[in-house]
């Protein structure tokens, strides 16, 4: 029984060496939270700047859509039907008579057809954040896979 | 050994324990109490805001790509009174005055408007609105004012005054086809009359409402709010441009007091134009009512109803026709006046035409001739067809404040056996021109009568959807139209027309029609009409023409027939359609 005790405190280590066992353990504990809470704050930071960034690229966008909006109105009355027909009268134009017109037939005309705006409209935007950024791994890998080109036919 | 301390530690941790269980009970406590849910819609407040975004309004064009409709930049000019708070009398003088010298400058309004509105804000107000609906152009000149004058001492500047965006709808052509646009008036999101208010859901598209956070955290990727549809009108503005110049001239010319001319493709019922007579300026809303009135509604070609005379007896003649009662060369025997249920009926000039055949009723526009032959086809089948030529009601195109006119059919309390004769020669009967041209498309159309329409196609989400035309119902055969259309080309050749139009074979009819009053038909005002289509081969286009009582002359061939022929000749030009020996040859190559 003496011997055990005798091997326990042999073996058993100084008050001030636990003491500084458990303040660089705190002291670890402190840094690791200083490094999560650092990374937080980043990555919080980077989302916010975006944010910001997303709002006023928004406003950027309808001031855009606000000015195209009002170029196409004074464009459209720079070439009114009134205003067309001011400039030609006043560059010595003058309405044509039916008997004024002499008809050709043209091999391979198409006469003019009514206007497809469809063509002229901006086709809706693609979204902003790109699949890598939503896709799991899992989606993604599958993706890949198959988006792989098939490998060519070996040729001699 | 017992500490004799120890119950000083028991003490303690007991009271701690007390203390931190009690802390506990509390927010359990505050969490499950009655104010728990007034604090959390409370706090949500400062959480973000739910906004709506609305659309902005599709824009309207012509067929050729002309914008007709747009929607442009206003600023609302507000001033924030908080400024004028903490002003000394001196000083908020010295800012108002200056305020009210700037409204007056830039803002359309007078220096004692704007200083009444600052100086009488409503009760509570913190922000009053100085002028609503102001020019780009002058709000950007007041904008930057304000900018470069922000550190002027008080009474040299303009802090306080705040300027919003917004979009109003604007009208490129201004008075051109505003019958058939109608007009979103300021300060409403709603459109009134025409295009705007059949298709306003269109148009407006569908308000997005969301949930913006404070948090600029939680800001995400907003959905895009899609524009309303663009609309495309079957008209051609360079055509409606000229067919309102013509009827403007037409008026002048014949002192009519109002008029009307449609033109439609009567294959696909496109209306290629629809000229009314008094247009207002869509921009000058304010003044809506100088022009207008129950007497001269916005569009006259659908919503003002009239007895049309003579031009109505085509479709007596081509319901008699189709059922086989008479044939182009049965004949009549005109002695000026015939008697229908003892009630004397007269031809439109007393004239007494002696032997006629069907064409020559219809080249005299004898009323005698064509209440016989509505004698002929009795009553039910009269009637039959004039409900299937759409008669007595709406067409459906698709403008806003259609009406559908008025015809009485047997068994009604109203109707008399005298309807029977007026009702032949286009009395006692209102139509529209737009159930005219609906109606008579069936005459240029191989028998089919389309739906009329002023919506070409819609563009949305980058896709065109086309309207189709549409067959609303065949009153006659192939046959019958073609014959119809033969004895209407014979008439008008042999009349010597004044709608006649050199080097095309077009169908037509006259018509001149006594109006109604209350008292009786009055015979010192007509109303004046004529109705024509061609070339008769290929019909490309269908005219209708309406002067409302015409001083120059009671009669439709004299005031209506040249408008016609006007019509047609810039017609054949603006749609590239060439005479019909050339046209002929063409083909032939």
């Amino acid at each position: 029984m003496n011997n055990v005790s005798q091997f326990v405190q042999k073996y058993r280590q100084a008050s001030w060496r636990v003491q500084l066992q458990w303040l660089v353990l705190f002291m670890a504990g402190l840094v690791v939270i200083a490094m999560v809470a650092g990374l937080y704050l980043s990555v919080s930071i980077r989302a916010t700047q975006a944010g910001r960034e997303i709002q006023a690229l928004k406003k950027d966008i309808l001031i855009g859509q606000r000015m195209n909006a009002d170029l196409a109105l004074n464009l459209a009355r720079l070439t009114s039907s009134q205003a067309m027909k001011s400039r030609a009268l006043a560059l010595g134009f003058k309405p044509l008579e039916p008997e004024q017109i002499t008809y050709v037939a043209v091999a391979g005309y198409t006469p003019p057809t009514a206007i497809n705006l469809a063509r002229l409209k901006t086709p809706q935007l693609a979204p902003i954040i790109l699949p890598e950024y939503s896709l799991s791994l899992f989606e993604w890998f599958a993706d890949m896979l198959q988006s792989t080109p098939p490998t060519s036919s070996w040729q001699p | 050994m017992k500490n004799p301390h120890t119950w000083r530690y028991l003490t303690i941790q007991f009271m701690l324990a007390v203390f931190g269980f009690s802390i506990l009970l509390q927010i359990v406590r505050v969490q499950n109490s009655a104010e728990v849910k007034d604090i959390l819609v409370a706090s949500g407040m400062f959480e973000g805001q739910s906004v709506t975004y609305y659309p902005s309004r599709g824009e309207i064009y012509d067929r050729s790509g002309h914008l007709l409709a747009g929607n442009e930049t206003v600023y609302e000019v507000g001033l924030d009174l908080n400024v004028m708070k903490d002003l000394n009398p001196s000083n908020l003088a010295a800012f108002q005055n200056n305020i009210a010298l700037a409204a007056q400058l830039y803002l359309d309004m007078t220096y004692r408007e704007a200083l009444e509105k600052m100086m009488n804000p409503p009760e509570g107000a913190v922000y009053i609105v100085i002028a609503d609906f102001v020019p780009a152009e002058k709000a950007e000149k007041l904008i930057k004012l304000r900018d470069d004058s922000v550190y002027n001492p008080i009474g040299q500047n303009l802090n306080g005054m705040h300027f919003k965006e917004r979009l109003q709808r604007s009208y490129t052509e201004y008075s051109l086809a505003s019958n058939l646009i109608g007009v979103v008036p300021p300060q409403d999101e709603r459109g009134h009359s025409g295009v705007e208010e059949k298709h306003n859901n269109l148009l407006a598209g569908t308000p997005l409402t969301v949930w913006v956070p404070a948090n600029p955290i939680l800001a995400r990727e907003l959905t895009d709010v899609p524009a309303g549809a663009t609309l495309i009108l079957t008209i051609l503005r360079d055509v409606q441009a000229a067919t309102e110049e013509i009827l403007d001239a037409a008026i002048t010319n014949t002192g009519a007091e109002s008029g009307s001319i449609v033109i439609m493709d009567p294959k696909t019922g496109e209306i290629l134009a629809m000229a009314t007579s008094p247009r207002p300026n869509l921009n000058d809303f304010a003044n809506y009512g100088n022009t207008l009135s129950s007497e001269h509604p916005l569009n006259p070609a659908i919503s003002k109803p009239y007895e049309p005379g003579s031009v109505y007896k085509i479709f007596t003649m081509a319901a008699a026709l189709e059922k086989g009662v008479v044939k182009p060369e049965d004949t009549y025997w005109d002695h000026g006046i015939i008697i229908i249920s003892e009630v004397p009926i007269h031809n439109w000039n007393d004239t007494v035409w002696g032997l006629q055949d069907m064409v020559g009723c219809l080249r005299h526009s004898i009323n005698t001739c064509l209440v016989w032959v509505a004698s002929q086809l009795g009553k039910e089948d009269f009637y039959s067809f004039m409900q299937k030529f759409g008669f007595g009601h709406t067409t459906g195109i698709d403008l806003a404040d259609e009406v559908s006119g008025y015809l009485k059919f047997p068994g009604d309390q109203l109707w008399h056996p005298l309807d029977l004769g007026t009702n032949a020669f286009g009395q006692g009967v209102s139509v529209t021109p737009i159930q005219m041209v609906m109606a008579a498309s069936s005459f240029a159309n191989g028998g089919r009568m389309v739906y009329p329409h002023v919506l070409y196609a819609s563009v949305q989400d980058g896709q065109q959807h086309n309207t189709s035309p549409q067959v609303v119902g065949s009153p006659i055969s192939a046959a019958t139209a073609h014959t119809l259309n033969e004895m209407l080309a014979i008439s008008l050749e042999a009349e010597g027309s004044k709608a006649v139009v050199p080097g095309y074979r077009l169908a037509g009819k006259t018509g001149t029609a006594e109006i109604p009053t209350t008292g009786g038909y009055l015979d010192s005002v007509t109303n004046a009409s004529f109705i024509g289509w061609g070339p008769l081969d290929d019909p490309q286009f269908m005219v209708y023409v309406w002067l409302e009582k015409p001083k120059s002359s009671l009669w439709g061939s004299e005031v209506a027939a040249p408008v016609f022929k006007q019509v047609v000749e810039r017609l054949v030009v603006l749609l590239r359609i060439p005479p019909d020996n050339v046209r002929l040859q063409l083909a032939g190559q």
